[in-house]
């Protein structure tokens, strides 16, 4: 019951802040509180868990005709990405306290509803409603997007509804697929991993499920809306997005791919990691090319939900965690970027590296910060991603070292566009001939936060990769070296 | 005609008498008095049909059947009508046009019944008509070309389906569906014919070509009418004819695998560039009518419970849209949407959510819908038939993004009057009930069930 409690409350809260929206600040406030609720009910859920993998686990049910059944379960993965998701969720309202000014009530409520059907990905077991979820969400971010983005947000946010969309139908197809396969029909994960496939038809089942996967990890070639969507998305769009958005398909790989098709996930092993690679690579270099500060991040988050893809195929242990701390790693960098960036915007109207420079000199609070996810883009030893990145690339060298080479490359091209960021933005003489003012306390708090957690993920590893370890282990399927 | 006999005809009856009494205080009475009778005997239809739930089937000869679809069918399309007539008030319609609309229902409310090819004919043909007059009755120009269209085709529909009929009725020598068993070479010929002919007045492709042009031109509430009631009545008598009667199989599924098919495509990618509303609709109620033709060619076991259901969640995402629509005056275009959000929320949201609805995406009725038509296809192992349902309903994504979107964008151009107060009530209630089908569809699934044999 405090599972679904954990999607209701923000479904609801979104209601609410909707409805009471008008003069004055009621709706952040309220949408703010429904986000710390959030993060109450969760840590009281773990706190009172029993002892094993899950913390949770309900089944009640929706369709019986049909197999359907709302099945959530909760264990250290879903946990952390859930406190992402709300902790997100608030720094989304404070970023965006000063940048949104019309229909404000919208605004929170899409936002609530967002997160809301985020969580009841990260919590699904039953594939439909898994599906629902996936689809549901696309339809508040998209309106996130299309209301309050600029430029050409419309077409932004049609080509991300589309494509998400479409790729979600795949992945219900495939789960009729599957479970028509089921000697009585069942959409229940669990019992679907019990049924004995062969190998040609995982594959093929695996194939349905990747692309709606791969779409949301936005690996090449099925990132084409990434891009856009993020440019042009509001602050707390982009980093919802970034933070927990792209999540939802590393999430659904993650967790369903080794589960449900575990010689299918072996079979192709090789071409996700090749893939994984080339998105790695391609992404970084196309990043490196950016004057569009927005974009260039956007970019970098292509070529790390790449290095996430190949951490999973390569399916070996050291991979395995390290793609699923650079999944964390990841919500925090990016987003703290987006909100730097955001920032930035208001402030001076442009994100071209080429005005922008010298905030060292003028703006110190918001050039510390720039530094510090700086580095944390280029895996500097330390911070969070470079724990991610250099499992996955140990793992990889255990699995093949070609591959382990090309990861390895993709790091040193994280290091060019990072240090082209921070030049651009941090180093150098002032372009811009007004003045900065500089990161006030409702932005420099979240980005302080998010700072800390990836310091702290970075020097202590340990702590979270001891709350993934169950989820890890359960998503290894190659005989381990 | 014994007791049960005429409880279990009650409902036409009343019906009849409404059409009949709204007709007689035309010259009487100003149109309100009109109005209130015809709305009069669709609650009273409705009412008689709840009161028989559970009751046992009453033996009515070979003209009527008196089972659970039938008695669904006849809820349902005086609901609909019901949702046609409050907004048939705004646009000063004829005196005449509650009493036509009624007959639409009864006309309808014949089909979901029709056992027997007389009914058949009998119920197609006093939709047809009433539905003519009604598409006409602003006597616009276009609304002339809309009824004119209409006309045309409907005669050639009745032509082809009276063919059929007597080719049928040549080879089995039987006239209710019971008796269609037949597997020659005439029976093949009549089964297309047949097909034909209701493919017409269930804007299947490529018999499709009025309904773009009714939507656009004719009032939102005979749109309704046309769309909604009139459609549903169309799917129950192919479901009946799936369920009893056994035409050569062949050319039956095949038929409306290929009628599916070609409606699937044709809806959605004529939809695709449109940008008016009404037009938009008339293409994807093309599409949808494609979707269920697929859901009765699968012939799978659930195909009944799939049809009912789809409809069920059909109606008030289209009576929604088409109630917004009617409000902001003739043929809204995606122009005339934006920033409707601003001015007037309730309808932005309703017009959203029963797009979102009809595209099916989740936490609304449609969801659910498409889940039965993949349901029912997979369980068939239909893969082409699935593809290309997908390929459609990616499309549909695209065109109902255009439209549910386009309220929250920009400013409102035009002030329009605020909608009354049933019109929000009816707006309400198509509100609710896509979110409820959406998030519990249990309940609807359950009194679908109550009308499966």
């Amino acid at each position: 019951m405090a599972l679904i409690a954990l999607i209701l409350l923000p479904a609801i809260g979104g209601f609410v802040a909707f409805f009471i929206a008008g003069r004055g600040e009621r709706e952040r406030w309220v949408t703010i509180a429904t986000f710390a609720l959030m993060l109450v009910l969760l840590m009281a859920i773990v706190a009172g868990a029993p002892e094993g993998r899950w913390y949770a686990k309900v089944s009640y049910p929706w369709v019986p005709s049909f197999g359907i059944s709302l099945d959530f379960a909760m264990d250290g993965l879903s946990a952390a990405l859930i406190a992402i998701s709300a902790g997100l969720g608030i720094i989304s309202v404070m970023a965006s306290w000063s940048e949104i000014r019309t229909q404000s009530g919208l605004f929170h409520a899409c936002l609530c509803w967002t997160v809301a059907a985020t969580i009841g990905v990260f919590l699904s077991f039953d594939l439909l409603i898994f599906a629902f979820f996936w689809e549901a969400m696309l339809v508040p971010a998209f309106t996130l997007i299309a209301v309050w983005g600029h430029g050409d947000r419309e077409g932004a946010a049609l080509k991300f509804l589309i494509f998400n969309a479409v790729a979600g139908f795949g992945l219900l197809a495939a789960a009729f697929a599957l479970a028509s396969m089921a000697d009585h029909m069942t959409f229940s994960a669990f019992e679907l991993a019990e049924m004995k496939l062969s190998t040609s038809v995982q594959v093929w089942m695996l194939l349905g499920f990747s692309l709606a996967f791969l779409v949301k990890l936005s690996v090449p070639p099925f990132h084409a809306w990434l891009p856009e969507a993020h440019t042009l998305a509001p602050t707390a769009g982009s980093i919802l997005l970034a933070g927990i958005l792209l999540k939802t398909g590393a999430y659904g790989l993650f967790r369903f791919a080794p589960m449900l098709f575990p010689q299918g996930l072996e079979a192709v092993a090789p071409y996700g990691i090749a893939l994984g690679a080339a998105g790695a690579l391609y992404g970084g270099l196309v990043a490196c090319g950016q004057n569009d500060a927005k974009r260039l991040v956007a970019y970098t988050s292509i070529a790390h939900m790449s290095i996430v893809l190949m951490g999973i195929a390569a399916g070996v242990h050291y991979a395995v965690a390290g793609a699923a701390v650079e999944m964390i790693a990841h919500s925090f960098s990016a987003s703290a970027l987006f909100l730097l960036i955001g920032a930035l915007y208001e402030r001076t109207h442009t994100r071209d590296l080429r005005q922008l420079g010298g905030l060292q000199q003028i703006a110190p609070r918001f050039a510390a910060a720039f530094a510090l996810f700086c580095s944390a883009l280029l895996a500097l030893p330390g911070t969070a991603n470079f724990v991610g990145e250099a499992l996955v690339v140990v793992g990889i060298f255990q699995v093949n070292w070609v591959f382990a080479l090309l990861a390895l490359s993709t790091l040193v091209v994280s290091v060019i566009y990072a240090t082209r960021l921070l030049k651009g933005l941090v180093f150098g003489q002032p372009r811009l001939g007004a003045p900065v003012a500089d990161l006030t306390w409702r932005e420099y708090g979240p980005v302080l936060a998010m700072g800390l957690a990836t310091l702290v993920i970075g020097l202590y590893p340990q702590s979270l990769l001891a709350l993934l370890e169950p989820a890890i282990k359960a998503a290894l399927v190659l005989p381990q070296p | 005609m014994t007791a049960a006999q005429f409880a279990a005809l009650s409902p036409l009856i009343a019906l009849a008498i409404a059409a009949v009494a709204a007709m007689m205080l035309v010259p009487l009475a100003r149109i309100e008095a009109a109005q209130a009778a015809a709305a009069a005997g669709l609650v009273a239809a409705v009412t008689l049909v709840l009161l028989r739930i559970g009751a046992p089937s009453a033996p009515l000869g070979a003209l009527f059947t008196d089972d659970g679809i039938a008695r669904f069918g006849v809820a349902y399309v005086c609901l609909a009508s019901l949702g046609a007539l409050i907004f048939l008030r705004t646009g000063h319609p004829a005196k005449e046009a509650p009493s036509l609309l009624v007959l639409v229902a009864l006309g309808a409310a014949t089909l979901a019944g029709a056992g027997h090819a007389a009914t058949l004919f009998l119920g197609i043909e006093i939709i047809s008509l009433s539905l003519i007059a009604l598409f006409a009755y602003r006597l616009t120009r276009q609304g002339l070309e809309a009824a004119y269209k209409f006309l045309v085709m409907s005669g050639l529909a009745s032509a082809a389906l009276l063919l059929g009929t007597a080719l049928i009725y040549a080879e089995t020598g039987a006239l209710d569906f019971t008796g269609w068993t037949g597997h020659g070479a005439l029976a093949a010929l009549g089964t297309a014919l047949l097909l034909a002919g209701l493919a017409f007045k269930f804007s299947l492709a490529p018999f499709h070509m009025w309904t773009p042009d009714a939507f656009e031109a004719a009032p939102a509430s005979a749109a309704a009418l046309a769309g909604v009631v009139s459609k549903a009545a169309v799917a129950l008598v192919l479901l009946r004819l799936f369920l009893t009667a056994h035409l050569p199989e062949p050319v039956w599924s095949s038929g409306l695998a290929a009628l599916g098919v070609a409606s699937v495509v044709v809806g959605n990618l004529l939809a695709l560039r449109q940008p008016q509303l009404p037009r938009m609709l008339g293409y994807s109620t093309i599409a949808h009518s494609g979707y269920i033709a697929l859901i009765l060619a699968s012939g799978a076991p659930r195909v009944a419970e799939a049809v009912l259901f789809y409809l069920a969640v059909y109606a008030p995402a289209m009576l929604g849209v088409l109630c917004v629509s009617a409000a902001l005056g003739r043929a809204p275009t995606l122009y005339d949407l934006h920033g409707l959000i601003k001015r007037r929320p309730l309808e932005a949201i309703a017009l959203s959510l029963s797009l979102l609805s009809l595209a099916g995406l989740p936490a609304a009725g449609g969801f659910i819908g498409k889940l039965y038509l993949l349901h029912v296809l997979v369980d068939r192992g239909l893969w082409t038939l699935l593809a290309i349902t997908v390929a459609g309903a990616s499309l549909g994504f695209y065109y109902y993004a255009r439209f549910f979107t386009a309220p929250f964008f920009g400013h409102l151009h035009e002030e329009a009057e605020p909608l009354p107060r049933l019109d929000q009530g009816l707006i309400a209630v198509c509100v609710v009930l896509i979110i409820l089908f959406g998030v519990a569809p249990a309940v609807l699934i359950d009194v679908v069930r109550l009308a499966l044999p």
